[in-house]
């Protein structure tokens, strides 16, 4: 199966992920042989009764539902790009540029 | 030089201070400073170097949260980070009289098997500069190989530290699944990460496992079962089956490599174990199912990576939001983790799930199979650590998929979520060669004994050939 540019422009465009032209025929280039690699799988006889992986313990632990306060020594304000008011701070949506 | 063991936690600190400068040609470290160091030494004069580890300076990869520090998964999109918590493995080694002595380079969020894909340069092995250390835990690994630190963490996402452990000539140890907390590791592939360990020597390295692991009501993959505890020596092998599995054993693989694992076999078989070949028919296609799921995993952990709650943020041209994602993603991540991400997006989205997400996890299954029959009539497993000694900086940096098989023999057992571990076993025209010891599903206390009563034997240093 081969990848052509726009699969990657809209793959990029699922991801967030600003791709500049000039980069463009090196990722078509890079994707295609790393699709066509894992594409070896296709040889691996599996039959209906082999089922999915499923990671991690076989119970997962629940919590009991309740708020408790995450053992932060310095707050968003700290760490966040923008934060005003207790408000993390972003462009608003909409501009027209970057069709999703 | 100081072990580690000293009680003059204040001249620990220097030497260490000392060492970390004589080593910076390496660029193994991303941060650390005498001042934190010298607050450390003070804590543990408090009282913390009582524990366990008596003061030991570990060196952490810097894809583990600290508060004293950035951490920056060697990325400019979190570059300048310091995070409001510490990780839970950091929190314990500190009670356990660690001194936690700095963070260390690693390939961007750990994808890579050389780190030569940090943002900040990357890492030049301590034995010839113009090879790699391995990756992506390469900091850690030059720290701990150029005697910066008897101990340092990695993490481990498919053989990030066994495989740099084996090129550098140092131990290095990934638990089972579950054994220790995640919680303050970044997130990359969450059904395989494990923060793991480096260590001169087996039991420096299972004495710092130990001190991390347990339960952690922080992270609920962690398994309930007590704190590992280091094995006591033991002198012999006997009664120990070890499996070869024939997959890991190539017509090609490199003749130093071989001749190491030879020398490995000997001095098992001097210590009385017994060896019977066996077979782990899906291994060979770990890797191609790893870079199906690794991707998938990480594409959706590092859609946290926006430029809204931290990081760094880029402005898109038109102010909007949504540039305002994807100038700060486009920029911030370098060429491998776009890679990653724009490969885990596609075999996520529509149309292609069943045919790479669904199949990988299938094929999966029959990886942890193989290895569940295997373990039904040995005790543990014995493989070359990695196909060669370390690789030239350079040679596959433009080839992903050449690099991505560096990591051929440490992936299935990282699939598998089993405790495996590489020990150096001699040098190959100067180059380290490793051997892997792989254990059933919790049974890391035997993987350490056997690997430690190895290490007593083996002669690490010499000339395979």
């Amino acid at each position: 199966m081969s990848i052509g540019r726009d699969e990657v422009l809209h793959v990029a465009r699922l991801a967030e992920l600003a791709v500049a032209d000039a980069e463009l025929d090196r990722l078509v280039g890079q994707l295609n042989s790393i699709v066509d690699y894992v594409a070896q799988l296709d040889r691996v006889p599996l039959d209906a009764e082999v089922t999915p992986f499923q990671p991690g313990p076989a119970a997962v632990r629940l919590r009991e539902d309740e708020v408790r306060p995450a053992p932060m020594v310095r707050g968003p304000e700290a760490v966040a790009p923008e934060f005003v008011d207790g408000f993390f701070v972003v462009p608003k949506r909409g501009g027209g540029l970057v069709e999703g | 030089m100081a072990t580690g063991h000293a009680t003059d936690h204040a001249t620990v600190a220097r030497e260490v201070g000392a060492r970390f400068e004589a080593a910076a040609g390496l660029n193994a470290a991303l941060h650390w400073s005498q001042a934190n160091l010298d607050v450390e030494a003070a804590r543990l004069a408090r009282g913390d170097g009582a524990g366990p580890l008596g003061g030991m300076p570990v060196a952490v990869k810097d894809n583990i949260v600290t508060t004293d520090a950035p951490t920056t998964c060697a990325s400019r999109i979190l570059e300048g980070y310091v995070s409001p918590y510490d990780a839970t493995a950091v929190v314990r080694l500190r009670a356990a009289g660690a001194m936690i002595a700095g963070k260390a380079n690693l390939d961007e969020f750990a994808m890579g098997s050389s780190t030569e894909n940090s943002a900040y340069g990357r890492v030049l092995h301590p034995l010839d500069p113009a090879r790699v250390p391995g990756g992506s835990s390469g900091g850690s690994a030059a720290l701990v190989a150029a005697g910066v630190v008897p101990a340092a963490l990695g993490s481990e996402t498919g053989g990030s530290v066994r495989q740099p452990a084996s090129f550098c000539g140092i131990v290095g140890l990934k638990p089972s699944y579950g054994r220790v907390s995640r919680y303050g590791l970044v997130a990359f592939g969450s059904s395989l990460d494990c923060i793991s360990v480096f260590g001169r020597t087996v039991d420096d390295a299972a004495r710092v496992l130990a001190a991390m692991s347990g339960v952690d009501a922080l992270d609920s993959t962690t398994v309930d079962r007590p704190p590992l505890t280091v094995p006591a020596p033991r002198g012999d092998l006997r009664g120990v089956r070890i499996g070869l599995p024939r997959e890991y054993f190539p017509a090609d693989l490199d003749p130093g490599v071989r001749a190491g694992l030879d020398r490995t076999i000997a001095a098992a078989t001097q210590l009385g174990a017994e060896f019977v070949e066996v077979s782990l028919p899906h291994s060979p296609y770990a890797v191609p199912t790893y870079y199906i799921i690794n991707p998938a995993e990480a594409a959706a952990n590092l859609a946290r990576y926006d430029g809204v709650r931290y990081g760094q943020r880029r402005i898109g041209p038109d102010g909007d939001v949504r540039a305002l994602y994807q100038a700060t993603r486009g920029e911030g991540f370098g060429p491998e983790v776009r890679r990653r991400i724009l490969v885990g997006t596609y075999v996520l989205s529509g149309g292609y799930y069943d045919a790479y997400y669904d199949k990988a996890q299938r094929v999966r299954a029959l990886i942890v199979e193989d290895f569940r029959r295997a373990f039904g009539s040995v005790d543990l497993l014995l493989t070359p650590t990695t196909p060669t000694t370390a690789f030239r900086a350079g040679e596959k940096t433009e080839d992903p998929v050449s690099m991505y098989l560096a990591d051929v023999f440490v992936a299935p057992a990282s699939l598998a979520g089993l405790p495996a571990m590489s020990i150096p076993v001699g040098r190959s025209e100067g180059l380290p060669v490793g051997a892997q010891v792989i254990a059933p599903m919790m049974e890391d206390e035997r993987m350490l004994a056997a690997a430690a009563a190895l290490e007593t034997i083996v002669d690490a240093a010499g000339e395979v050939r």
